[in-house]
This record gives C-alpha cells, structure tokens and sequence, in this order.
C-alpha cells in the first residue's frame, strides 16, 4: 500500500514538474516586458543558424569533396587524395560557401597574408565542377576549360590558350588569360579526379608572381588517376560513371515521399557497393527533409552490379531530385555580353 | 602665382607623407549634379492616354497617407509607416530610403517623424532606437521566437516582420490596445535584422523577364571561369516558377509584392492578403489579434477592394492594383554618361566592373518577352545589374531568416540600376559607403569572396573608376 502511495505521490510530482518545464519553455513570443531576465542569452555573431538548401551526408566517415581544409601550411583534401602546399605568405582569410547545386565547390581560398613581401598580391582559389550535374555540355576538365576559353568575352585576352602540361607528374590543361583593362592575369590549371575538374585559379597583376605560384604546384601530390580526361576513378576509390542510375541499371527503384513540395533542385552524389547497395550519400543541396526523404528512397534502391575486368566495382554517380534535370545548354543570346 | 606655387608645394608634401591618402578611392557619393534620374512613366505609357490616368491613379494612391478611418481607411492595428511612398522616396517616389541633408533632400527618415506627425501617440508608442532621423527607413524582423524569458530559440525560427508602431491611443483606433515588440531585448540578444526597401523602378521589367532567360543567363554564367560564383533561384510555392521581388526574391509578381506589403507594413488587408495582420508572435500564441483591434475602419474586410461603383478604370481597380501598375508603370532610372569622374572614367570602370567578376551575378541587362501592357515593356533591355538569383553571401552579410527557397544567408542579387542616387545601401542598410558595401560582400561562405578579392588587387586609380561607374547609375 505504502509503495502504491510513493509511486503515486511520485508520478503527481513527476507531472508537475513536467507542467512547470512546459510552462517555462513555454509558447513562442515575438515580444513582452523581459525585464525580469537581467541576464538573456545572446545568439552568436557571425553564424549562419537558419541554414537553407544545405549540403550534408549520411555518413560523417566518408570523404566528401568540400571537406578539404588549410592547416599547416598546405591544403589537403582527402576525398580527392591531394595535397598542396602553400608558402607561409599564403593564408586562407574566408571559407567558400557550400556545394552548389550544379556541382561546383570552392575548396579554398588563399590570399597574401598580411606578411607578405612581395610588390604586388594575389589571390588562389582552388575549385572543383562536378561531371555529373553541370550545366555546360562537357564530358571532362579539358573539354570545360575549352568552354571557358570559347566564352571569354571581349574584355579579355587569351595569354595561353588550353595546353596540356605536366605538373607534379600527372598531366594538367593549362590555360592563362588576362584583361589589359584591369591589368590582371588570370592562370588555370585543372586536371580530373573522380569526374571532378580540380581547378587552381591564380590571380594577380604580376606574371612573374602567377608563374611561381604555379612553379610551386610542383610540390602537390595527386592520385594516379589524375588528368584532364583520365580522372575516372577506380582503384582505391569508387569508378565514376555519369548518368549511371539510368533504368536499365536500376534493378529495385523507390521513389521519395516528400512531405513538402518545394521546387529546388537536389543533387544527390551516391557511391553504390559491389553488390548494389547505396552505401554513401551525399547531398551536394537539400533542405533536412528532403534529404530525409530521399535517404529513405535510396536505402531500397538495387542497382545492377558493375563490372570491371570480370570482377564488381563500387561505383560513384550523381542522381538529380527535385526540379527535373535540365540539360545542359551552351551560352546565351540573350543575355548581355560585357 | 604665388599662390599657385604654394598650392604644388602643398600637393607635393600631400603626396610625399600622405601617398595613400592622395591615391585612396572614395565613394564619390550621392550623384546630385544631372538631377533626378529616375520616378518617370515609360514613353509609351505618357503617350497612351487610358495608361496614363491609370499610372497617375497608381501614382497618387502610391503617395498617399492611410488612416485608420475616414477617406483612406485600413491603416493598423500595426504598422510600419502610413505611406507607400514616404518608405520609397529617394531620389523619387518608388526609390527607397530618404535623408534630409542629401540630394534631392527629401526629408528625414519618415519613421522618425510619426509622433510628431501624429501618425502615431507617444504616450503609446517610442520612437525604437534603430530609427534615427538620419539613418534608413527599416523593417524589423526577430530571427527567431523567444522563450518566456527573453532568450531567443534558435530552435524556433521566426523570421516575420515585426511592426515598429501601433495605432494604440490614436482616437480612432477607440479601445484597441497593443504594445509595440519587444526591440531593446531582441537588440540586447542579437535577436534582430533589419530590411530596408527596395527600389521598384524598372519593376515591371524584371517582372517581364520570362525564366527561361533567367535560366539561360544562369547557365552561361556556369560556362565562364565562375570564380567561386554559383546561384540558384527562388521559387514560388505555389507554381514552382522563379520568383524575383524582395531581398529574397521571395515574390513572384508586382501584384503580390503590394498586396504582401499593404498588408505587412501598412496593416491594410486586401484581395491578397484578407484579414488584419498579428504579429508572428500573436499568431503563434494561437490568440491573433484581440477583437478589439480588428475592424477598425468599420468597413469589414478586405479593407482595401475593387469597386464595383467605380466609374473608370482607375475608380474601380483597388489600391492593391494601382500600386501594382504604377511600379510596372515606371520608367528604369537613367544613368549618366559623364558624372561622376568623367565619360572616360564611367566608361573605364564599367569595363573593370566586368573584368573582376562583378558581372557574374550582377548581369549588367536582360531581354523581356513581348508585353501586353505597353510596348516600352515589350522585347526591351532591362538594365538592372542582376541575375534575379540567390546567392549565398555567407556570415558577413547573414540574417538568419528564411523566406521561401532562401536561406539564412542568401540574397537575391540587388539590381543596381538608380545606385547612383540611393543613399543606405546592403539589406539593412548598414553603409551608405559604397566601397564598405562592396568589402561587406567578402566573408565567410561568401560567394563573392574571390570577386571581391580581384577588385582589391585593382589600383586606387581602377577602383575609383568603379566606383563612379557605380555612381553613374
């Protein structure tokens, strides 16, 4: 009897004390008299809360394109297995914004540090475009960078146009350009790995500073698989294929239930086990639920084994949701040319 | 020639112990000496004369002061200000925010000004402290709701604007009582962004850019070097259609861009937007606003409604219409060729402007499709400097509030034609420095961090090109 009356005595108390933490977090408020709060907390500075479309994993393990970093004088990016090294003048000030949801990702951004000597500055800026989900109708890096070359405007002058070079001992396209109104040079280096153009963007007004920086590209280290038509991954990674969801691969296909209808594409990069199984995903762009919603879809997918030589490969592909594809489309008529 | 003599030798210790002060660019400022550049009807529409009364009805409805009850009724319970116009003033009615002591000296901010209008009562209302005489015309919004405590949630997005005044003691308002948010804590807490208006000259131009040129440009714009630059678009919800007005780009068309705002920042309800507006707060609270604040004018609601007695086109059509066709109605700003700096100068920093990537978002013009309005409307270049896409603009610039497809951090590219007559600049009008504006676009998670790094490789010399290539718009 008297454990019945403790366990009742316990489960009021229990509930009031539920009731006066409801109380106290209470409904939500844009206003009132908080004078009684001496002491409120503050939201920190310079943070992004409210996070829209959003890149994210299903994993924290795997490698992820965006997830290189600057530390110890060098900027190293395990997913694509480089690592290049920076002078002490050099120092990345600002990190990029997310993924887009073209598949282009700005890895780092370095500048002269406050301590650098030299007469005139620069900038470095190290990039990667996705094959699988660009808006430009090119199937490699050299076949991009031609792109580029092909839609300078005429503000600007080709200094070199795209040349395949050696650097580091892996094969890169090259490609200078500047604009004789703004006295500045522009150097391209991009090569590929894993149906990713890597770009490395050299900027400053004086060539000779261009050209070491890219003297120094000596130092990276690259994965074998790394050229301008070559990156296809394989070996340690994933083999790349564009477009490799396509039907007649897709053995067991579910679609997303999505609980809000929004209109933003979602790109979705998936690395799928040699038995079929989508075992990575990574969402370049999607807001929580949608990204929810299509893990849960993909988690029932079954694609057909690929093969290589005879024996199963994992493999890396990209699936738009969301918006339907677009296709890639070359340069406007209709927009202004500056 | 004495004084000559002294005036170089002057210059000379200038240079030789001030060189960078010699060289520094300067925003060149308000352009004062070509006179108003913008606040006209389209040719096409001065020459039509159905389209003419229809944009001068549009006009005068845009200019006009609301009150609670009488001739313009509708105004509260809660607002922002009691005209369309006096928020969208500088250099012109449909420009944005005024300040007395700049060209064409408009006045003060008029938010400033309510009680001593007596727009508003003072024993009611306090003037909040992020409204100054001096300073731009703002939209206040919590981030996020906060607990019973005072402690912002950051699990609770909140986002909604929240009105700065009450129409509480006015004699019209009878027994309505309302208490103005709670500013000073969300101030004390970080718990508060701020928006200022936006333009709407050229607006009926933007308005005619079908998305299938928005996407073209987007793609082009991915072909070229992008130099970390990638946007996308935002979306209407209800059609899944790129959306263009607002900083967000949150509104589809002219017509909800007035509804939403006659309802949001005036508290007149309309054939958009049909009830009286609580705070994000009062909704949430599941209360609303009391019985006793709703109907104040004693007309029902809407409050504002096509007139089905009206006797022309613009007696019948509703204010919410009106304001809709006098934006569409009024002519892009024109920009000046010589001032500041200089043809050479202008001409020079427009070149530099494209060369550094400014270009990439801010797409210098567009083509409109055929219009069914008025023939300046149709096939025609819209110069906006902008690709109606948003951008992520990283910590710097983040607000934390979400609208539509936009996130904390991401803006829609702001047009920049009339930039050389506005005075506050950036979302909440922090900075009427052009050049702090244009730093302000480097931070982390930017998009324009590169961009704005190549402009400062430019000399001092390139970068005042720019800056009146900017200031000649």
């Amino acid at each position: 009897m008297n454990m019945h009356r403790r366990f009742s005595r316990s489960l009021v108390l229990l509930g009031f004390s539920i009731s006066l933490l409801a109380r106290a977090q209470g409904p939500p408020q844009s206003g009132g008299d908080f004078s009684s709060n001496p002491h409120p907390s503050v939201l920190p500075s310079n943070v992004i809360l409210v996070k829209g479309a959003w890149s994210s994993a299903s994993d924290s393990v795997t490698p992820l394109p965006e997830g290189g970093r600057v530390a110890n004088n060098a900027y190293s990016n395990q997913y694509f297995g480089l690592t290049y090294s920076l002078s002490q003048d050099w120092t990345e000030k600002y990190s990029g914004p997310p993924p887009s949801d073209s598949g282009y990702y700005v890895l780092a951004q370095i500048r002269s540090a406050d301590t650098f000597k030299g007469t005139s500055r620069g900038s470095i800026l190290i990039a990667a475009q996705d094959l699988f989900f660009t808006l430009t109708p090119a199937g490699n890096a050299l076949e991009l960078i031609n792109y580029d070359k092909e839609s300078l405007n005429r503000d600007y002058k080709v200094e070199q146009p795209p040349t395949l070079v050696t650097i580091a001992n892996h094969s890169f396209v090259r490609f200078d350009y500047g604009s004789p109104v703004a006295e500045l040079h522009w150097h391209v280096l991009a090569t590929q790995i894993r149906c990713h153009m890597v770009q490395f963007v050299f900027t400053s007004r004086d060539t000779k500073l261009v050209e070491s920086l890219v003297e120094e590209m000596g130092k990276m280290t690259l994965p074998a698989e790394a050229g301008p038509i070559s990156g296809r991954g394989g070996g340690e990674v994933p083999v790349c294929i564009k477009d490799y969801a396509r039907d007649e691969n897709v053995l067991e296909r579910v679609d997303p239930i999505f609980a809000e209808r929004r209109f933003n594409p979602v790109p979705v990069r998936i690395i799928i086990d040699k038995q079929g199984k989508v075992k990575h995903i990574h969402f370049l762009s999607a807001f929580p639920d949608q990204a929810k919603a299509i893990a849960d879809a993909l988690s029932q997918w079954r694609f057909r084994r690929c093969l290589r030589d005879g024996e199963p490969v994992e493999v890396e592909t990209g699936i738009m949701f969301g918006r339907a594809p677009r296709p890639a489309t070359l340069r406007s008529t209709n927009a202004a040319t500056e | 020639m004495k004084t000559i003599k002294l005036a170089s030798a002057l210059a000379f210790l200038m240079a030789l112990f001030f060189p960078g002060m010699a060289f520094a660019q300067t925003d060149p400022g308000v352009r004062s000496n070509t006179g108003v550049n913008a606040g006209q009807p389209y040719a096409s529409v001065s020459a039509n004369a159905n389209d003419l009364a229809f944009y001068q009805a549009g006009f005068a409805q845009f200019t006009e002061h609301q009150t609670v009850t009488g001739d313009n009724p509708g105004l509260g319970p809660r607002f922002n200000l009691d005209s369309c116009g006096a928020c969208h003033s500088q250099p012109a009615p449909g420009g944005t925010s005024p300040a007395v002591g700049v060209f064409p000296h408009v006045g003060p901010n008029p938010q400033s000004q309510v009680i001593a209008n007596g727009v508003v009562i003072g024993s009611t209302n306090t003037i909040p402290f992020f409204v100054q005489p001096n300073g731009p015309v703002r939209e206040a919004r919590f981030p996020f709701f906060f607990d019973r405590f005072g402690n912002p949630n950051p699990n609770a997005p909140n986002g909604g604007v929240e009105d700065l005044f009450t129409v509480s003691g006015r004699a019209d308002a009878v027994s309505c009582n309302l208490q103005q948010p709670s500013f000073n804590a969300a101030g004390a807490t970080r718990n508060m962004i701020f928006r200022i208006p936006t333009p709407v000259f050229g607006a009926g131009l933007i308005e005619n850019i079908d998305d299938s040129t928005l996407l073209a440009n987007q793609a082009a714009q991915a072909v070229f070097n992008r130099v970390g630059i990638s946007g996308t678009f935002n979306h209407n919800g209800n059609d899944g259609t790129i959306s263009r007005f607002g900083w967000k780009a949150q509104n589809k068309s002219l017509m909800i861009f007035a509804g939403e705002a006659y309802n949001v920042e005036m508290g007149i309800s309309n054939e958009l937007f049909t009830q009286d507006r609580p705070l994000p707060g009062e909704d949430q609270l599941g209360s609303g606003l009391p019985a006793n604040c709703l109907n104040l004018a004693g007309v029902g609601y809407p409050e504002d409604i096509t007139h089905s007695g009206g006797t022309s086109a613009s007696t019948v059509t509703s204010d919410t219409a009106l304001f809709s066709v006098f934006m569409k109605f009024l002519d892009q700003p024109t920009p000046s060729t010589t001032s500041p700096g200089g043809a050479t100068s202008i001409a020079n920093g427009r070149r530099l402007f494209s060369a550094v990537g400014c270009a990439i978002c801010h797409t210098p013009s567009l083509t409109t499709q055929a219009s069914n309005l008025t023939s300046d409307l149709s096939k025609a270049t819209a110069n906006l400097f902008s690709d109606i896409e948003i951008h992520h603009m990283g910590v710097g610039l983040a607000d934390n509030v979400s609208q539509g497809g936009a996130g904390g951090d991401q803006f829609r590219t702001a047009p920049l034609w009339g930039l050389g007559q506005r005075i506050f600049f950036l979302h909440d009008g922090r900075t009427t420095d052009l050049l702090a504006a244009i730093e302000a676009h480097q931070s982390s998670g930017s998009e324009a961090t590169a961009v704005e790094e190549f402009f400062d490789l430019l000399s001092p010399s390139q970068k005042q090109d720019l800056l009146n290539f900017l200031r000649s718009l």
